[in-house]
Order: C-alpha cells, then sequence, then structure tokens
C-alpha cells in the first residue's frame, strides 16, 4: 500500500505546514511518510508544492503520479492535474483556511480528529481559528480513500537538516557559525533554538569569508567547532579551507548544495558541487568528504565527521543537497553515534610553513618534512576509514547489473529497485575513496544515477579504479528536481541486462 | 620580565624598521600585564600577512599567523572558543583596509573583548611598494605610474561611524605602544589602534612625526564623540598638516562575550569550550 498527497498553493498559505501535520500524525500511527518540498525563491504568492507519500513499508521517495491533490489555489489544480492517477481525487475549495484542508484529509484518511488537534496545539498560534476551520473541513468531508490503522511501529520523523543538526548535537559541538544560505540555513536555526538547553552557541557572522575563519580560531582553542552552506558560500570558504589545512584545525563543515553555476537554482537540489569539495583550496593539503544519503545517516555521517575532525587535524565535509536537508525521512532504527574527544590545543599555529615552534620558516627541509606529515594522514584516514560504512549494498547481491549514486538519490533508488534485477552501492565516503568498492563494480553493467549534468561520481569512480561508465548507462538529472521512483525505475529498466 | 616573550626566530624587518619599536612596547606592555599576575598562556597574539605580520614570530605566545585581512573574526572566533584569553591582533592597513575591511566594521558592531593593532605604514611593503587604501594622493609606484587618484580613507573616522568604543592612533614609538597598550587592556570590549608607521624603504616619514601632538596634552575629551570626530578630520592621509595621537573616542557597552549566557558561564567559570565535558 503506498498513497501519494500534493499540498499545493501560494507561498504564505501554509501548504508546507499541512503536509508536516499530516506526515507527524501517520508517523505517529505507525506509517512510513516521505515529503518533499518543492518552493520558489520568493516568500508570498508564487506556487510552492510538497508531496507527501506514506505507506505501511518503508518509502523514501515520491512517484511522479498522486494519489490526491490538496489545492490551496486555482492555480495548483491548473499545474498538477495531469500528474493524477487516474483514479485520483483533488480538493479545491475557494477562498478557505488551510486548516479546513486539515480537516478533510484526516476524515478522508479515515484518522481521529482528536491526532490533528493535538498537532494544532503543538503548533500553538492561531489555535482557535484553526481548530474551527479543522472541524468544518472534518465535518463536511464524507469520502473515505484510504483507512489509517494504528501499526504500533516506533517511528523517528526529520529531514536532513533536523537530523544533521541532532548528530551534531549528539557529537558534543560547542560552536556553531553560519551565514544565511538555502538549504544550509536551518541547520543554524535547529542549533540555535536548543543552543541554551544544550549549552553550546550559534552566532551569524557578516560573511561565509568570517564564518570559517572565526570557525578555525575557535577550532585551535579546542573548542567542537562547526559551520554551513551551501555552493556559493563554501567557494568564499576555500581560502580558509585551505589554512585549515596547513595549520592542521579541526573543522566540520557542512555543505548543502543546490543547482550552480553561480545562484543558478537558490531553492532547488543538484549535487554539483562533489568536484568542489573534493579540490577546493589552494595548495595540497588533506580533507574529507562524507556524504549521507537520507536523515539517519546525516545523524551518523556527522558524528563521523567530528570524529575524524578532531582525530586527524582536518576538515571534514559533509556532502548535502536541498532534497536530503529539506525532505522529510520516516526513522526506524536508532543511529549509530561515534564519540569524539576534543584533542586540540592552543599552540602557535601559523599559515606559512612553519617549524616545530610554530615560527614562519622557509627551510626546504622542514618544509618537506611538513608536506609529508601532512599528507600522510591520508594513508591513516584511509586505514581508520575501513571501520566505517564507506559503501553500502542493497538490492541483489549477485546481480550483474550495478547502480552507483551516493547522496539524496538513494531513497528514489531504494523504492525504484525494490523488484529488479539489480545491485546498489552508495557510497558515504567520497574522499578518502573506498578502494574495496572496486570489487563489486568491476566487469558489472554499471548504471550511474546522480543530480547532476557531468556524472562526478562517475568521473571518481573512473580516477580512482580505471572503471569507465559509458555514457549511455549515466542517468542524470540536473533541472533541479529529484529523482520519482516510478520514472528512475523505467530508465534503470532501459539499461538492465 | 620580557625575556620569557622571546622568541629564538631572528628578526626579518628591515634594519632601522618602525616595527622593531611596536614590537619592543608591546613585549613590555605584555611584562607588565604578566608581572601584575596573568600568565603568559592567558594571552594569544593573531596576526595578518604583511610586515607586521612577523610580529608573530618574535613574541613568545600562542595564537596564529592567520591568512591576508582575517586577523579580525579569527581573534572573534579564539574569543568565542574562550572568553578568558587575551587575544590581540595584528594587521597591516593592507589586511585591515583592503582586503578584511567588512570585518573591521563589524568587530567594532560586535565588541568582542579584543585589542587590535593596525600597522599602518601606508604602502603594500611587503609585495614592494604598492598602495593600500591609505597612501595618499598621487603616490606612484611601478603598479600605479599615473599616481594614486583616490582619496585615502580615514579609518578613525569610519571606527567612529561603526559605533567602536575605543578609538586610537598612536606612533610607532616604544613609548607610545606601552601607553596605548596599557590603555586598551583597561578597556572592556574592543579596541581599536591605529600605529603610524612609515615604511623606511618605500614610504618613508614625511615629517609625520614633526607634526604630531597629544590629544590627552591637549585635554581632549575622549568621551565626547563630535569632538573626537572633529580631531579624525584633522589629518586625511594626504596631506599633513596636524596628526592628532591617542584616544579619540572612548566608551564602554556591553562586550559580546557578556551578551551570550553561554559565553557569560564560561567567563564567570574561568572555562573554556575546550573543559566542556558532555
Amino acid at each position: 500500500m503506498k498513497f501519494s498527497i500534493l499540498f499545493g498553493g501560494k507561498a504564505g498559505q501554509g501548504a508546507n505546514i499541512l503536509s508536516d501535520i499530516l506526515g507527524k500524525s501517520l508517523v505517529k500511527k505507525g506509517y512510513y511518510v516521505f515529503v518533499s518540498r518543492d518552493y520558489q525563491s520568493l516568500i508570498r504568492g508564487g506556487h510552492n508544492f510538497n508531496v507527501l507519500t506514506f505507506s505501511d513499508e518503508p518509502v523514501y521517495s515520491n512517484d511522479s503520479e498522486i494519489d490526491l491533490i490538496i489545492a490551496l489555489d486555482k492555480n495548483t489544480l491548473e499545474l498538477h492535474k495531469k500528474e493524477l492517477k487516474k483514479n485520483g481525487n483533488a480538493i479545491h475549495v475557494e477562498a478557505k483556511g488551510n486548516m479546513y484542508f486539515a480537516g478533510r484529509l484526516f476524515k478522508i484518511l479515515c484518522m481521529d480528529f482528536k491526532l490533528l488537534e493535538e498537532e494544532l496545539r503543538e503548533l500553538k498560534g492561531r489555535f482557535d481559528e484553526n481548530i474551527r476551520e479543522a472541524k468544518e473541513g472534518y465535518e463536511e468531508e464524507k469520502k473515505i480513500a484510504c483507512r489509517i490503522i494504528d501499526r504500533k511501529e516506533n517511528l523517528n520523523f526529520m529531514n536532513g537538516n533536523q537530523a544533521v543538526s541532532e548528530g551534531a548535537i549528539k557529537s558534543g559541538i560547542d560552536i556553531y557559525y553560519f551565514y544565511p544560505m538555502t538549504p544550509a540555513t536551518n541547520v543554524a536555526g535547529e542549533l540555535a533554538e536548543k543552543q541554551i538547553e544544550n549549552n553550546h552557541i550559534v552566532l551569524e557572522l557578516e560573511n561565509e569569508i568570517a564564518v570559517i575563519n572565526a570557525a578555525v580560531g575557535s577550532a585551535i582553542t579546542g573548542a567542537k567547532t562547526m559551520i554551513g552552506t551551501s555552493g556559493g558560500g563554501f567557494d568564499l570558504m576555500t581560502e580558509a579551507l585551505s589554512l585549515a589545512g596547513i595549520a592542521e584545525s579541526p573543522l566540520v563543515i557542512y555543505l548543502a548544495s543546490r543547482p550552480g553555476p553561480s545562484t543558478g537554482l537558490a531553492t532547488y537540489s543538484g549535487q554539483g558541487d562533489l568536484d568542489m569539495a573534493r579540490h577546493a583550496g589552494h595548495g595540497e593539503f588533506v580533507r574529507m568528504v562524507l556524504s549521507p544519503g537520507d536523515a539517519e545517516e546525516c545523524q551518523e555521517i556527522t558524528s563521523q565527521a567530528f570524529y575524524f575532525s578532531q582525530k586527524f587535524g582536518v576538515s571534514v565535509i559533509i556532502l548535502s543537497d536541498k532534497h536530503l536537508a529539506e525532505c522529510l525521512y520516516t526513522i526506524k532504527e536508532k543511529p549509530v553515534i561515534t564519540p569524539s574527544k576534543k584533542v586540540t590545543i592552543l599552540k602557535k599555529y601559523n599559515s606559512y610553513e612553519s617549524d616545530k615552534f610554530g615560527y614562519m620558516t622557509e627551510s626546504p627541509e622542514i618544509v618537506n618534512k611538513n608536506v609529508e606529515n601532512r599528507l600522510k594522514k591520508q594513508k591513516e584516514i584511509e586505514r581508520e576509514a575501513e571501520k566505517f560504512s564507506q559503501f553500502k549494498i542493497f538490492g541483489k547481491s549477485n546481480s550483474e547489473n550495478v547502480i552507483v549514486s551516493w547522496g539524496s538519490p538513494k531513497g528514489a533508488i531504494l523504492d525504484a529497485i525494490k523488484d529488479i534485477d539489480a545491485k546498489f552501492i552508495q557510497f558515504l565516503y567520497l574522499d578518502p575513496f573506498p578502494m574495496k568498492a572496486k570489487k563489486e563494480i568491476e566487469g558489472k553493467n554499471i548504471i550511474l544515477v546522480e543530480n547532476d549534468a557531468t556524472g562526478q561520481l562517475g568521473k571518481l569512480i573512473a580516477e580512482k579504479t580505471g572503471i569507465i561508465i559509458e555514457d549511455k548507462n549515466k542517468i542524470l538529472r540536473y533541472d533541479g528536481r529529484p529523482f520519482f521512483a516510478d520514472e528512475l525505475k523505467k530508465e534503470i529498466e532501459r539499461r538492465l541486462k | 620580565m620580557t625575556s620569557d616573550l622571546n622568541t629564538t626566530a631572528t628578526p626579518t624587518w628591515c634594519p632601522g624598521c618602525w616595527n622593531f619599536q611596536i614590537l619592543a612596547g608591546i613585549k613590555s606592555g605584555l611584562a607588565e600585564e604578566i608581572k601584575k599576575g596573568k600568565n603568559k598562556d592567558d594571552f594569544a597574539i593573531v596576526s595578518g600577512i604583511g610586515c607586521h605580520a612577523k610580529i608573530f614570530d618574535y613574541i613568545n605566545l600562542n595564537g596564529i599567523n592567520t591568512l591576508h585581512g582575517r586577523v579580525l573574526p579569527t581573534c572573534l572566533g579564539m574569543k568565542v572558543g574562550n572568553p578568558n584569553l587575551n587575544v590581540i591582533g595584528f594587521s597591516g592597513d593592507g589586511d585591515a583596509y583592503a582586503e578584511g575591511i567588512e570585518h573591521l566594521i563589524h568587530a567594532a558592531r560586535f565588541n568582542s573583548d579584543f585589542k587590535y593593532f593596525v600597522h599602518n605604514n601606508q604602502v603594500f611593503a611587503l609585495t614592494v611598494a604598492q598602495p593600500t587604501p591609505v597612501t595618499e594622493l598621487g603616490y606612484k609606484d611601478k603598479t600605479n605610474p599615473l599616481g594614486v587618484k583616490f582619496q585615502p580613507l580615514n579609518p578613525i573616522k569610519l571606527m567612529l561611524a561603526s559605533g567602536c568604543g575605543f578609538v586610537a592612533r598612536v606612533f610607532a614609538e616604544k613609548s607610545q605602544i606601552e601607553y596605548i597598550f596599557k590603555e586598551a587592556m583597561k578597556h572592556k570590549g574592543f579596541a581599536f589602534i591605529e600605529v603610524i608607521q612609515p615604511c623606511i624603504i618605500f614610504h618613508n616619514d614625511k615629517g609625520y612625526l614633526e607634526k604630531t601632538y597629544s590629544l590627552e596634552k591637549e585635554e581632549h575629551d575622549k568621551t565626547n564623540f563630535d569632538a573626537a570626530w572633529k580631531k579624525a578630520d584633522e589629518f586625511d592621509y594626504s596631506t599633513v598638516k596636524k596628526i592628532p595621537l591617542g584616544i579619540f573616542y572612548q566608551k564602554e557597552k556591553p562586550i559580546l562575550e557578556e551578551l551570550y549566557p553561554q559565553l557569560a558561564e564560561l567567563k564567570k567559570k574561568k572555562m573554556s569550550w575546550k573543559d566542556i565535558k558532555r
């Protein structure tokens, strides 16, 4: 059983809150829920929509077809009716508040009104008005499309940004600096809300350059420090990334991508920053690039980022994207948090090559030693990384068809390959690259799935293993939109052997 | 006492550079603080890139010789990381007024409790003589053979306008550095100190010292913003008539480290984040 609902309207009409409320209630009932957000770079007006899919089995993505449309404005109906399934329904009533639709929805899904009331109470504001609207909708609705029962499953519901924040708190974060940039900003919001309760601090500084330099300043005093941004902000940070490289100061950087170049698509999703994350910064220095693929992994990878950054005195980039950052995922397992110690001490640090006291040096002997000492960390990190899930294998383990991907497409791939003959390798460690993955893909029919135009994971695989993925086997989407499981399934099937 | 602050690094400033005087003044100021009971490890220094930054190697204190223009956010980060550290930042005029000028305005606004010395020699000396934003009109070098066309920035006015609670200028003489170091350490909050430090190779003293006078001796009211603004106007960095030295303006206001309860708590308990076990 799988059911999908599209909530659409103008920015400010509250479609987002609607899908949140329903999602939370369904998760409480023990259903697996996935919600994606599509919104424009504007505050009021325009057209925003969320798609919620729920199921009694794990679900990590949406299909391109919809069972029910909740249209808060007429435009939503016009734009999305073509996505409705043949027996699908659409609800649109002019001049009704969003909670009217919540009322109708809860009735349609045969859910107790009390559940909705609970959620409205949590919203705090406008309670009386909301409850009146919701009641009106609940009483008006007569049809039932799907019966929600009590599944007695203990599930959690959060988006990638919330999960990264959770991971940071569980890893003992002390300081988070940021400059607002979609889609990373909500990590700052989540952490800021909890800063007093958890005793850490969140500071917004004048720009990304200040953010990363302040972070280096804090990190060398021994504080566990993290920063967050998207591609454009990360560009500004790269000189100091190189500084952190030579000073060997630990840093956790959350890089939530959106499509570039430049301002690109400010509120949409893309994976075009892998090359940048791997190569940013002048000179040669070691960094790590880790990539979670769902909310559970966001927590785990964040804790690993703190662990590696502290243990090896390196920058660790957590590479996410808008889809992962803002989609709501249902978590069943308890994430495995890797604890980390604060080992950095304040001494003399230098942006120049320096001697053992921290004084600037131009001595070729010392420079050679420094360079070699810094770079040998790569091997040490590779060895340490063996202890972690650097890549994961899903699907039919003995299949000749191997799908390779990383990050947020994981969800749609998992949903797409349920009953086809394919194995799926998800890369969580991109730098260091897990060489053990080579034997999993060598000689197979490799299919690459990525949200970028040049197949950057494909290039990485070629660089590290010499394995070239044929162009016809690359499924690339670069319009800022995520993969839909049903469409992706068809694309994969065309390439199966 | 200053011997503890000495390092084994050999100074590579040009012989006779005014930076030696700044170094001596800072070390003597630090020694005085240590004599009064502070520990060497209670201090940290940060420098940028340029001739000034070599000072990092000549003072035996922890800290970081950071990127060009990024001294201020680095100092801020160190204060947030450990509010009990006494952080002293050093920049050149290129650092402070060109590459990193955005940070200067915000440092005044954030008012984190650290001290900031700008070694202003009115030239990019280490890259061999290019003009900075405070080089006088008409100045020529190989890269600007037509001469500087733009009126220099007035950093004192910029800092006053940005709400800085301690705005001072001194000449690069040991005794003046000692004096202002002491005053800045007494001040709670961000302290901006410009040090006029003529570059003896590329931008020599054009009779600056003779044109200077002491604001203190003239009984300038440093609590009076309008008076400070007028005094700031006396030297435009281009034509040298009068150069007022001393504290233009001083007014204490809440510091960043006390405005956030998390940091205030660390300060109270004499702890840094490193000491927080979770």
